[in-house]
């Protein structure tokens, strides 16, 4: 219940806004064609192995849409911002657990994400791109808990970076590193065979392939939604990091004033 | 003019010496964004050692068109700091503030907030220098191709600030621009970090005809790096660049004579 009331608090919230979302759709999707068009370029002269010329576009098509629920979430969860105004103190001290609070606004940012801006994005690359739409039911449901556990997993992430704050007062700087970082490491522009070794090696004991490369490559059907198994280990993982690290900051607190 | 221009400078310190009260910050920040912006390149680069070209554009091509956009964009973001953030000064009603102040509205946007572009600078002259060098021994290029670089940069910050002038212009009558800078500074930004030839054509006349980002890097560097084209692309590219500036100018002190305060 509690879960419901936060997370359609924050998706009411961005209602007001969805003119304004609708015209930044265009850039956005502008700029997964940007990407698309490097990757046509390269695919007019060599055969580019397991996705072809034609999967390879749907694989960053896809991840472009993908990044409004795996990548672009609130800064830190907004840990930041309350560590600054103070207003931390007294979100540690309601009765509902920190990590649970936030992530249940962060999954209403998510759902509206999700509609008005995943949704729009790739009805438009449907049309104007030949991007490959699965056929099997079986591919869209274990897309969907792809992309449900990358969603949880950058939450998580976001925690920890929120909670870096406690610390040193300010991680927003964390949050672009980890965002140029996931770019180059989850597959999001190239597919991860594709990465010289010891990017290849760092991305592969990473969590980032959950975000991008995984649910991507089960959506094309080219994984087997086994690979699932790895989102869900991260994302336990990860869950446990985020509570330990609460328990900590709850000692960390210092008020700012103000 | 001289005072104007003595005034920018003297208001231009002064942010920089407030911003270095927090020391440790500036630097901070100035290594992630040099991280940030390598890790941005290394895609790109990743791509081209994978597979040899793109379009027939070496990789220490698109580095040199990769690096000299971002030289320029870190010379217009610094000389013109605030004028990007414009949007807040609207909304919020400070606009009426410089207003007020006995100085022109636009020198005191500039020199608002001024952050040193470190990191970006930091990894423009690296990537350029290790493209440069690379074409060099190649025998693509010689050492002419250093003071057109130069050049080259110097247009393209007046074009990237003369693109972000208009835009923040567009602010007086929509108030709300970010959804448009997204759409003419980064997204159009972006497209040009890459050989515009890969783009349909439809998206090259935009990119070269609209929003004219093309001539900062890919339009130049067809004659410093290939030869392509003729000595006339050079002048083209600061004429364009000297016409838009004009016509930025324009538009803003049209737009300031029709300002409304929001009134907060």
């Amino acid at each position: 219940m509690l879960f419901y009331v936060l997370a359609h608090r924050t998706y009411a919230r961005n209602l007001q806004y969805r003119g304004a979302h609708m015209i930044h759709n265009i850039a956005s999707a502008f700029f997964g064609f940007i990407y698309t068009s490097i990757w046509t370029a390269i695919a007019a002269d060599q055969p580019l192995g397991e996705y072809g010329s034609a999967g390879i576009v749907s694989y960053v098509a896809f991840n472009q849409c993908s990044l409004w629920v795996a990548a672009f979430l609130t800064n830190g969860l907004g840990i930041e911002q309350s560590v600054r105004t103070g207003g931390i103190a007294l979100e540690l001290m309601r009765p509902v657990h920190l990590f649970y609070q936030l992530m249940c606004k962060e999954w209403g940012q998510i759902a509206y994400q999700f509609v008005y801006k995943f949704i729009p994005i790739y009805a438009l690359y449907a049309i104007v791109l030949p991007m490959y739409i699965p056929s099997s039911l079986m591919i869209w449901l274990s897309t969907a808990a792809a992309l449900l556990l990358a969603g949880y997993i950058s939450i998580c992430v976001n925690y920890i970076i929120g909670a870096v704050a406690l610390w040193t007062t300010e991680s927003r700087w964390l949050y672009w590193v980890n965002h140029a970082f996931s770019m180059l490491l989850s597959g999001f522009l190239i597919p991860l065979e594709w990465l010289p070794e010891p990017l290849a090696f760092i991305a592969r004991w990473s969590f980032y392939p959950f975000l991008h490369y995984i649910p991507t490559r089960i959506y094309l059907g080219i994984s087997s939604p086994l690979s699932l198994l790895g989102s869900l280990a991260w994302a336990v993982l990860l869950t446990a990091l985020c509570l330990g690290l609460t328990s900590l900051m709850r000692r960390k607190v210092e008020v700012q004033g103000g | 003019m001289m005072s104007g221009l003595r005034m920018y400078g003297l208001l231009f310190r002064a942010s920089i010496r407030s911003r270095m009260q927090y020391r440790f910050n500036f630097w901070f920040s100035s290594v992630m964004t040099a991280i940030i912006s390598i890790v941005e390149f290394l895609m790109l680069a990743v791509i081209l050692l994978k597979f040899g070209h793109i379009n027939g554009w070496s990789l220490a091509e698109a580095g040199w068109l990769y690096s000299v956009l971002s030289l320029s964009r870190a010379i217009y973001r610094t000389v013109a700091s605030d004028v990007h953030n414009i949007e807040s000064y609207l909304v919020s009603g400070d606009l009426d503030g410089l207003l007020l102040r006995p100085i022109p509205v636009l020198t005191a946007l500039m020199s608002r907030n001024v952050s040193i572009r470190f990191g970006e600078v930091f990894q423009g002259i690296a990537i350029l220098t290790v493209s440069m060098s690379a074409l060099m021994r190649e025998g693509q290029i010689g050492w002419l191709s250093i003071p057109l670089t130069i050049f080259v940069i110097i247009a393209g910050a007046l074009l990237l600030f003369s693109i972000g002038l208009l835009t923040a212009s567009a602010g007086f009558w929509l108030t709300r621009i970010t959804e448009l800078q997204n759409i003419t500074e980064d997204a159009a930004r972006t497209a040009v970090q890459y050989p515009v030839s890969i783009y349909p054509r439809w998206l090259q006349g935009i990119l070269v005809g609209i929003i004219p980002v093309g001539f900062a890097n890919y339009m130049p560097g067809l004659f410093v790096l290939r030869g392509d084209t003729g000595w006339w692309m050079l002048p083209l590219t600061a004429g364009i660049a000297g016409a838009l500036f004009a016509l930025a100018l324009f538009v803003w002190r049209f737009g300031i004579s029709r300002y409304q305060s929001t009134g907060s």
